[in-house]
């Protein structure tokens, strides 16, 4: 059988990382377009093969609803490219520019990185880079997570390898660094202050296992959310500080 | 005339701009009357207009009609076209709606047309040429550089059909470019909206 078009595309691009449910590939659309990354779903081979088309396709539809919902309502993530639901392959923005984990140094993830670009792991100070300091970066994630929680997004599965901050266009530019949310696999909506506590909770967790001297970090991502949430804030800080 | 070349297939799409427009009345007439007409006759008109007719003030950027290309191209490979022909799946990938009558009426060519974007998929074989004599049969019209479309866009049109009207105001570069995000993205997801 001839291969489908997005299995092409595949074989032609360059595999980023392995996780467990997902393979990442930056790829090309055509001779004159932007780069983008390639999110394939592939078969899981211990699931029934019906069931698990169906599984996929539920995933990249809710995770390219929760992106269109971001990107209508100014919250920032990649755009979307390309959608093949049948063949289990989402297409978004490129973001240029480095995960989180890796610019503060955090420890290795488990799953397969395969990253050729990740020499900015080898500098001194990566963040310099950016222009920002680590103070800065903590704000930008706190900002960015409550303009989602506005929106009843809950992003699920909130850790540094999930971010990602956007190298600006110009060194000298005064255009800032932009903190960009990636990988709403596991992402669903929710009004419940419980929910975006949970979120919070995780990133926590999250920070905590993978940086050392996380606390004043995570602080700092606390008080820029409680500052854009507002009045919806000490409901869930009482949520979070009842662990 | 400008190309869109993937890395994934071999199906080229060509397309031309034209502004003004002269005949557009006449050639959504063609479009209806070639889909009655039986035998060769109807055959040869089919061909004829053989092609996507896409109102242009409503494309915001290169992305956005290669975007909706690709995701015709991509659902007529699978057998899985909400509409008859890739041509027409384009105009529905453009829509953010599953109305295909909509769609037609706002992304397809109509009485009041000043602007067409006339696209062909084809394979790699074809010849530019003929493929660009085809399409001045059918529209009496100016043929422009494709980048006149920056001109062309009527924002506000493009935001009352994407329901931006709240979200976005604004009319400078960073809206423009933050509309034809969220444009072009609708366009990919077409096929998993609710
Ligand atoms: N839009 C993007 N641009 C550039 N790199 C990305 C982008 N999205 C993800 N990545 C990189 O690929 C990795 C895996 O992507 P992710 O969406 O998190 O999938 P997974 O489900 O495997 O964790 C990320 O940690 C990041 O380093
Ligand atoms: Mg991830």
């Amino acid at each position: 059988m001839a291969l489908s078009l997005s299995q092409s595309l595949i074989r032609a691009s360059l595999p980023i990382s392995q996780g467990a449910e997902a393979k990442v590939y930056k790829a090309q659309l055509s001779e004159t377009s932007l780069p983008i990354l390639l999110k394939y779903r592939f078969q899981k081979h211990y699931r029934h093969p019906s069931l698990d088309n169906n599984l996929t396709r539920t995933r990249i539809a809710g995770e390219a609803r929760a992106l269109l919902k971001c990107l209508r309502s100014g919250v920032n993530v990649p755009g979307i490219r390309m959608v093949d639901a049948a063949e289990g392959v989402l297409g978004i923005e490129w973001i240029e520019g480095q995960s989180l984990r890796k610019l503060l140094g955090g420890t290795e993830e488990e799953g397969d990185d395969l990253d050729v670009e990740a020499t900015d792991t080898e500098l001194e100070n990566p963040l310099k880079d950016y222009g920002v300091s680590v103070e800065e970066l903590m704000k930008l994630v706190g900002i960015e997570i409550a303009k989602m929680h506005k929106i009843d997004v809950i992003h699920g599965d909130l850790t540094t390898s999930n971010m990602m901050l956007r190298r600006p266009k110009s060194v000298e530019s005064t255009l800032a660094a932009e903190l960009v949310l990636i990988d709403f696999g596991l992402s669903y909506q929710s009004t419940l202050t419980e929910d975006k506590a949970v979120d919070l909770y995780v990133l926590e967790r999250a920070f905590s296992s993978t940086h050392p001297d996380s606390e004043p970090m995570f602080a700092t991502v606390l008080v820029a959310y409680a500052n854009v949430m507002d009045k919806d804030w000490p409901a869930i800080r009482n949520r979070l500080e009842d662990g | 005339m400008e190309s869109f070349r993937f890395s994934h297939t071999n199906n080229v799409a060509f397309a031309l701009l034209f502004y003004p427009v002269n005949n557009p009345g006449k050639i959504k007439q063609r479009i209806i009357d070639a889909a009655k007409v039986e035998g060769t006759e109807g055959d040869h008109e089919r061909d004829t207009v053989n092609f996507s007719f896409i109102e242009a003030s409503l494309i915001t950027s290169r992305l956005h009609l290669e975007t909706a290309i690709n995701q015709a191209i991509i659902a007529d490979s699978q057998g899985s076209l909400r509409t008859k022909t890739a041509h027409s799946e384009i105009l529905f990938a453009l829509n953010p709606t599953n109305n295909i009558t909509e769609a037609i009426r706002r992304y397809g060519v109509s009485d009041k047309s000043e602007s067409l974007l006339v696209v062909q998929i084809t394979d790699s074989s074809a010849s530019v040429s003929d493929v660009e004599i085809k399409m001045k049969e059918v529209v009496d019209g100016t043929v422009v550089p494709f980048g006149e479309l920056a001109t062309i866009t009527e924002w506000d049109r493009v935001k009352k059909y994407h329901k931006l009207d709240k979200e976005v105001r604004g009319k400078g570069e960073e809206t423009r470019s933050f509309i034809d995000n969220i444009v072009i993205s609708s366009v990919a997801m077409k096929s998993v909206i609710q």
